[in-house]
């Protein structure tokens, strides 16, 4: 085996930040290297150093066993770096092929060669097994997963021999990830090295070869086995001990707080009902697509709906009007946290009275320190850190973020909280500070509908379980007894499982 | 402003007030007793007091992310509207008719907008052309005289404690949306609509009513403009108000308010009125050449914004 | 591509839409008999006139059809000079007139082609600036007389006659007036219209000019744009009043602009302290000359031309001259005196304000 990337004593220094502090790694030719890492360890300067896009302060960088020229992105793509970004770089009006060439487009003499390129596009698809993507069509038009493909074909368009995977199967489905992990090896099986990024511990060892591991800028574990288990790479990322990721919860549940009931949207929702009590936390499983956002929208009222109704307390909310959603006590943590759920140059103070207005201010005028007071106490019983309720929201981590968001529903004493993916995007370490609050919020007796990808999530810390498919529920679990495997077979529309026998609301621990 | 506001205000925010004083010492070295005398300031707010008073408004409707081009045509047709309709009824008369009629016209604005959802650059360029035309169709391109409004010409020409009564009107206008921006509820929804549309729909902030009421808000502030307009001119002219709008969303700009919504101070707005009001004034004094002037609010516009830029 | 395609359809079917009300009348009117021209139609000038020679189509019997193709209204003149040629179109049974207002240079070369294919019998252009030359003498290759309103063609073929006012003649007699009322001495502020543009050029030069008599004992003290709109020549007098302490007179390119000078003025209580004037004679203006006080005179720049091109281009095409004049044909070349309007000469005026 050939070393392709050597990188010894990589040091990263940003004003007042040091974001990598001596790192080394070695990519060798056919191999996957796994970088792991909580967020802000320094995985992303790392990259960026490597690709050619920021020079760093000290420490070599050696590719194919020339020294890469610091801060130049030209020179380390020409040396056979390519990179695929977690936000897909690509050109959605634009067609496949010519987002594939984009920056190399081929040329006959001024004019750009299109039948030559549609070609290289087919022939470049087909190596990596989907030689039926039409080269053609529209990259907007495009499903995630074969964006992900073209964003692929696009770095093999280039000599590679070094390319960079950062979350590539974030927004992917498992049965698409199998098909990228397809494509990553057929890559590797021609001598590319893949530097893989991943926060997903599972994927690492199914496609990985060696892992390296970093904590706060410095590689505290190199080349370590796949099989390494999941628990010892936490421990290893974040310092501690995995033990106690979910917290204990036997609290009894209440009466129905959240009716839904014959709830639609077509097509992307159909009838649904169910009901959830007080201090109850109800996971929603199911594929990316299958429906559980659009479900959480149409309780809020966010999307208009064909038909059903939302009772919260017994008492119906009009249809369609997300600020009566509000009002009858339905709060909604959207998965897209910064866009969706915060104003991110504005202080917590604010992020978190915004629906309290009128409570904390006298007639139409606003009352700053009435706000600050209510805010303070809120976000100190969630521990929000750091301690400043005046820091701006975009300068706190995305676990203290969604504590934020929480804050705002305590304080409007809403009865149900609606999350969407609510620990996407938060470090392994502070998931754990997430899922307390979640269970002290269900203590102190909110309704709680939880949607989430991560089936660990769903069965170690739901009360019972709502799998979606195709914009249906097509199955009820109790969390206790579900297992992921189940929550994945009533996903996948695969051969229905013999039904759990009834059993008592929640199988205590 | 507290003192800990004052700790966090950063040196952007202080950049224009600062050319502000920068200008003021020019025009105290060039023309030390004719600038500085209380009545050529006094006469630089004057200048200030139309594009001014629209700007307050253009500063919310900008909040949202949304623009108002049509402000410029508003004016003139809101006055000839006025002039035409109710010059006959007296004084309060004209003034309720034009402030109505450039409420009337926000309105539009602000359904067109928020209901049918047609971008707000396209709907108020549509009513940039339509007020313009309707200006000149009901005044058959004549201005209409007022001389005969004497409540009206007096706010033009009077002054209460040595200051001209437009300057009043726009300081107080200045102060009271400062008031509603900053200090209530409505302001902070203006905000939230335009820091973040459906993180404010979530939080279950009705946001067309809030956008609507925007454009209905400038419109309002463009017909007190209008007003003050007329009461200077003593006369509704439809061809006033060109290129108002450009003075207005500049000023706007160069004060720090966000194009694309969700940042916005009423300061800054008063400080970029000002600034342009300054040049506009020192130049004239010193009968300096128009272009020069062209080539110097162009390169404030730039330097402002840039400055702007270095903080975020 | 898909798209590109799709873009190209529906241009065509809006340009098919845009054409079909233009092409329609054409095809209801069928084809005009072309009157062979009437002996004695000779002309002044010689070349262009000749291959121009209107068919005089108002002995037929035919309407007289006269197309006139002026800048948009946005601005009182401009707004008053279509007024000026519909009111004549409409004074004469045998006329039938057709206006297009243009925005733009570009607007109006292609209004012009348009209204070509019409086949009007004179077209009237004041046109937005030189570069609509080209489109005035390819109607008059076609034969179709052209007549120039205000605003001269670079080339003399482009046009059979040209009907304009007199921007210096303006500039100068209002020089004149401010010499002999000053008697040669004092402190003179002048307000301009578009910095930059011939209109504002020849205005100033004419002034200057005229005052040049007085060696120095005129002087202008301060000199600013005000774009031809009252609500600028406001905010520029407010200034100028400022820096100076001592004006005994005001020259403004524009009537409507000097509305906005003049409250600037009396605002201001320095309505004693000076007199101006104006140019174009806007009712407003007029009124206030004959009430007497600071509004003292305006200098004609008066739309009616627009109405006497209207009737220049019937007598063109009736093949007739101007009744009191010897020769059987229109002149090729009508200035507009430069009259000046004052409190005693007013009343005579009154009826052509605008």
């Amino acid at each position: 085996m050939t070393a392709i990337l050597e990188v010894r004593g990589l040091v990263k220094v940003f004003p007042g930040v040091t974001a990598l502090a001596g790192v080394d790694l070695d990519v060798e030719a056919g191999e996957v290297h796994c970088l792991v890492g909580q967020n802000g360890a320094g995985k992303s300067t790392l990259i960026k150093c490597v690709s050619g896009a920021t020079p760093p302060t000290a420490g070599t960088i050696r590719l194919l066993g020339h020294d890469l020229v610091a801060g130049r992105p030209g020179a380390a793509l020409s040396a056979g770096v390519a990179t695929m970004y977690q936000e897909l770089d690509l050109v959605p009006d634009l067609s496949v092929s010519a987002n594939i060439f984009l920056g190399h487009e081929r040329r006959i003499g001024p004019l750009l060669a299109r039948r030559a390129m549609r070609r290289d596009a087919t022939e470049l698809l087909a190596r990596l097994g989907h030689a039926t993507l039409d080269p053609d069509a529209q990259v907007a038009e495009l499903r995630p997963a074969d964006r992900q493909l073209v964003s692929m074909a696009r770095a093999l368009s280039r000599d590679v021999r070094l390319l960079i995977m950062d979350e590539p199967s974030a927004i992917l489905d498992p049965p698409e990830v199998d098909a990228l992990f397809a494509v990553v090896r057929r890559l590797t099986a021609a001598g590319v090295g893949v530097i893989y990024i991943s926060h997903r511990l599972d994927e690492i060892a199914r496609i990985g070869d060696r892992i390296t591991v970093l904590r706060d800028g410095k590689t505290v574990a190199s080349n370590l086995p796949a099989t390494t288990s999941p628990e010892q790479l936490v421990q290893r990322m974040i310092g501690r001990s995995f033990s106690e990721v979910f917290p204990e919860r036997s609290d009894p549940h209440g009466d129905v707080v959240l009716q839904v009931r014959r709830l639609a949207r077509r097509p992307d929702l159909a009838e649904t009902s169910f009901e959830v009590r007080s201090g109850e936390i109800l996971g929603v499983g199911g594929l990316v697509g299958a429906g559980r956002t659009e479900l959480l929208r149409a309780i809020a009222g966010l999307d208009p709906v064909d038909g059903g109704e939302v009772l919260v307390a017994g008492r119906v909310v009009p249809r369609g009007r997300p600020d009566l959603a509000v009002a009858a006590g339905i709060g909604v943590a959207p998965e897209e946290r910064k866009s969706q759920g915060l104003w991110l140059d504005w202080d917590q103070v604010h992020n978190v009275t915004i629906c309290d207005l009128p409570r904390l201010g006298r007639g139409p005028f606003t009352d700053a320190a009435a706000e600050h007071r209510a805010a303070a106490a809120q976000l100190r019983s969630l521990a929000v850190r750091p301690d400043d309720p005046l820091r701006l929201a975009s300068e706190l981590s995305g676990g203290n973020q969604q504590k934020v968001v929480l804050a705002r529903w305590l304080l409007h004493a809403s009865a149900v909280l609606l999350l969407d993916e609510p620990t996407r995007g938060v470090d392994v370490g502070a998931k754990a500070d997430v899922y307390r609050v979640i269970a002290e919020l269900a203590a102190r007796g909110l309704a709680i509908v939880m949607v989430s990808s991560e089936l660990a999530e769903l069965v170690g810390f739901c009360d019972r379980i709502l799998v979606m498919r195709e914009g249906a529920v097509v199955a009820e679990l109790r969390g206790g007894r579900a297992t992921e495997e189940m929550i994945l077979r009533h996903a996948l529309r695969a051969e229905p499982p013999p039904e759990p026998p009834p059993e008592s609301p929640r199988a205590s621990p | 402003m507290t003192l800990d506001a004052l700790r966090r205000m950063k040196v952007q925010e202080l950049a224009l007030p600062l050319v502000v004083v920068l200008l003021v010492v020019i025009g105290a070295v060039l023309k030390g007793t004719i600038f500085f005398s209380t009545a050529n300031l006094w006469n630089v707010l004057l200048q200030a007091s139309v594009a001014g008073t629209v700007a307050v408004g253009m500063t919310f409707v900008i909040a949202t992310g949304g623009i108002d081009l049509a402000v410029g045509s508003v004016l003139a047709a809101a006055a000839i509207v006025g002039g035409h309709y109710f010059h006959g009824a007296g004084s309060a008369w004209f003034m309720a008719g034009t402030i109505l009629a450039g409420a009337a016209a926000g309105a539009i604005n602000g359904i067109a907008v928020a209901w049918l959802r047609i971008v707000p650059f396209v709907a108020t360029l549509a009513m940039l052309a339509a007020a313009r035309g309707i200006a000149q169709q009901i005044s058959h391109q004549t201005p209409v005289g007022l001389y005969d409004l004497e409540a009206l010409t007096r706010i033009g020409s009077q002054r209460v404690l040595g200051i001209p009564i437009p300057a009043i009107v726009f300081l107080v206008v200045v102060a009271l949306g400062a008031l509603v921006l900053n200090g209530t509820r409505y302001g902070r929804y203006v905000v939230a609509v335009g820091g973040n549309r459906e993180a404010a729909r979530i939080a279950g902030i009705r946001v067309r009513p809030i956008v609507f009421s925007v454009y209905v808000l400038v419109g309002v502030c463009t017909g007190i403009a209008s007003v003050l307009q007329t009461g200077q001119l003593a006369s509704a002219s439809p061809v006033v108000g060109l290129g108002l709008e450009l003075d207005a969303i500049a000023a706007v700009v160069i004060g720090g308010t966000s194009l694309a919504g969700g940042r916005c101070t009423m300061l800054g707005t008063f400080f970029g009125v000002l600034t342009f009001a300054l040049i506009f004034n020192l130049l004239t004094l010193e009968n300096v050449e128009s272009q020069v002037q062209q080539i110097l609010r162009g390169v404030i516009i730039l330097g402002a914004v840039a400055v702007q830029r270095r903080g975020h | 591509m898909i798209r590109h395609k799709h873009a190209a359809v529906s241009g065509l079917a809006l340009a098919l839409a845009l054409t079909l009300p233009i092409t329609l009348p054409l095809w209801q009117t069928g084809c005009r008999k072309a009157d062979p021209p009437k002996p004695g139609d000779g002309s002044a000038r010689a070349e262009p006139a000749k291959t121009a020679a209107p068919p005089p189509a108002g002995a037929a019997g035919a309407k007289i059809k006269i197309a006139f193709s002026a800048p948009a209204a946005d601005h009182g003149w401009t707004g008053a000079i279509s007024v000026n040629a519909k009111k004549q179109g409409a004074k004469y049974d045998d006329v039938e007139l057709s206006l297009t207002q243009a925005a733009t240079a570009a607007d109006q070369v292609s209004q012009l082609n348009t209204i070509m294919m019409q086949k009007p019998d004179v077209l009237v252009i004041l046109p937005q600036d030189e570069t609509v030359t080209p489109a005035a003498l390819a109607a008059m290759k076609a034969g179709i007389p052209v007549i120039n309103v205000d605003r001269e063609f670079s080339d003399p073929a482009a046009q059979r006659a040209v009907i304009k006012g007199d921007n210096y003649g303006v500039g100068f007699q209002a020089g004149q007036y401010f010499a002999g009322q000053l008697h040669c001495k004092g402190n003179v502020v002048e307000i301009q219209g578009i910095a930059g543009i011939s209109v504002t050029n020849q205005r100033t030069k004419g002034f200057a000019d005229a005052i040049g008599q007085c060696k120095g004992g005129i002087k202008i003290i301060a000199q600013q744009p005000a774009d031809f709109a009252p609500d600028k020549g406001l905010s520029v007098m407010q200034n100028i009043l400022q820096a100076q302490p001592k004006i005994d007179a005001v020259y403004t390119h524009d009537d409507d602009m000097a509305q906005g000078v003049v409250q600037a003025i009396k605002n201001a209580n320095r309505d004693k302290e000076m007199w101006l004037t104006g140019v174009g004679g806007s009712r407003a203006a007029m009124d206030q000359i004959k009430q007497g006080g600071l509004y003292r005179a305006t200098f004609l720049y008066n739309p009616t031309m627009a109405a006497s091109a209207v009737a220049l281009a019937r007598l063109l095409a009736k093949g007739q001259g101007l009744s009191d004049l010897t020769e059987p044909v229109i002149p090729s070349l009508i200035v507009m005196q430069a009259q000046g309007v004052f409190q005693d000469n007013v009343d005579r005026y009154m009826q052509i304000a605008f």
